[in-house]
């Protein structure tokens, strides 16, 4: 018999679900609505394209619920479907090409110390439109990230996967994803120190 | 950046996220004490991850939540209607 892996309130959920409850449905949509939804946000750029990617993806999920047999937890298949949605959106939109990160452009040359000044993420009310700038600089950075990386790095940093979960829900190894998160923390450290010049010349 | 440096650089994140077993990381850890540039580039690298978590999470617009819950409703109707 298989172990189940999802957790105790997933489990009551989808039970509850098998049985016909109307609410269960509701209340797994609330549970993970909004991490989907910014993750096609990040994934795809565009608010319409994160719309389809969590329709498609629950929709998916719910077909097939019925037959779910916990051996992953179900935040992590419902992950595992909107990834497969981001690529075949990114597929039909034939943009974006991948491409490799190389870690010999990404690290300064000798004397470099002291190069990168990221500001800080200031919670006072008061520094609002500097955080909205703020804001939009990162959602700009991620962007720029090759598709493979930046799947990588909303799972790891922005979703809270672990190396393991993320590997599962991409289909590739432990150190494939180490390798390319690092690369995109790298990437986005560059492009933010050079936007956050750029655009916030006040800062 | 020296050659040194390139072989701890390339290991920071997971240094950073404790991946790394601790013979590794006190090799590293060595290293960070003489070397000021590492030293800024494992600040920075933190500094990024730590903004970046730290961005506030877009909520679902309203429109985008009615219409997810009536298309979910008609797929589960769908789904009831074609049950034997």
């Amino acid at each position: 018999m298989n172990q189940r892996a999802t957790t105790d309130e997933e489990h009551r959920l989808i039970q509850r679900f098998k049985q016909g409850s109307p609410d269960a449905m509701e209340e797994i949509v609330g549970l993970y609505e909004e991490g989907l939804y910014n993750f096609g946000l990040r994934m795809c750029g565009q608010r319409e394209d994160a719309e389809d990617i969590i329709q498609d993806t629950l929709l998916s999920a719910f077909r097939y619920l019925k037959d779910f047999r916990e051996e992953t937890r179900l935040k992590n298949w419902l992950y595992k479907i909107a990834a497969n949605a981001c690529f075949r959106k990114r597929r039909k939109k034939k943009c974006e090409p991948d491409y490799e990160l190389s870690l010999e452009n990404l690290v300064p040359g000798e004397g470099a110390a002291g190069r990168y000044d990221i500001p800080d993420w200031n919670e006072d009310p008061s520094e609002n439109l500097l955080r909205s700038e703020l804001k939009s600089v990162i959602e700009e950075a991620v962007h720029e990230l090759p598709p493979i990386y930046r799947m990588v790095f909303n799972l790891r940093d922005m979703e809270g996967f672990s190396t393991e979960e993320t590997a599962d829900i991409m289909d590739i190894t432990p150190q494939a994803v180490k390798t390319r998160l690092h690369r995109a923390r790298l990437f986005l450290r560059e492009k933010i120190t050079e936007r956050y010049r750029k655009d916030i010349p006040h800062a | 950046m020296h050659e040194d440096c390139m072989k701890h650089v390339e290991h920071i994140s997971e240094f950073l996220d404790g991946e790394l077993d601790e013979a590794t990381c006190e090799e590293i850890r060595a290293h960070l004490r003489d070397c000021p540039e590492c030293r800024a580039c494992v600040e920075s690298l933190k500094k990024t991850v730590d903004v970046m978590k730290r961005c506030p999470r877009e909520s679902v617009p309203r429109d985008v939540k009615l219409r997810l819950r009536a298309a979910l409703r008609d797929c589960v109707a769908q789904g009831a209607s074609t049950r034997p």
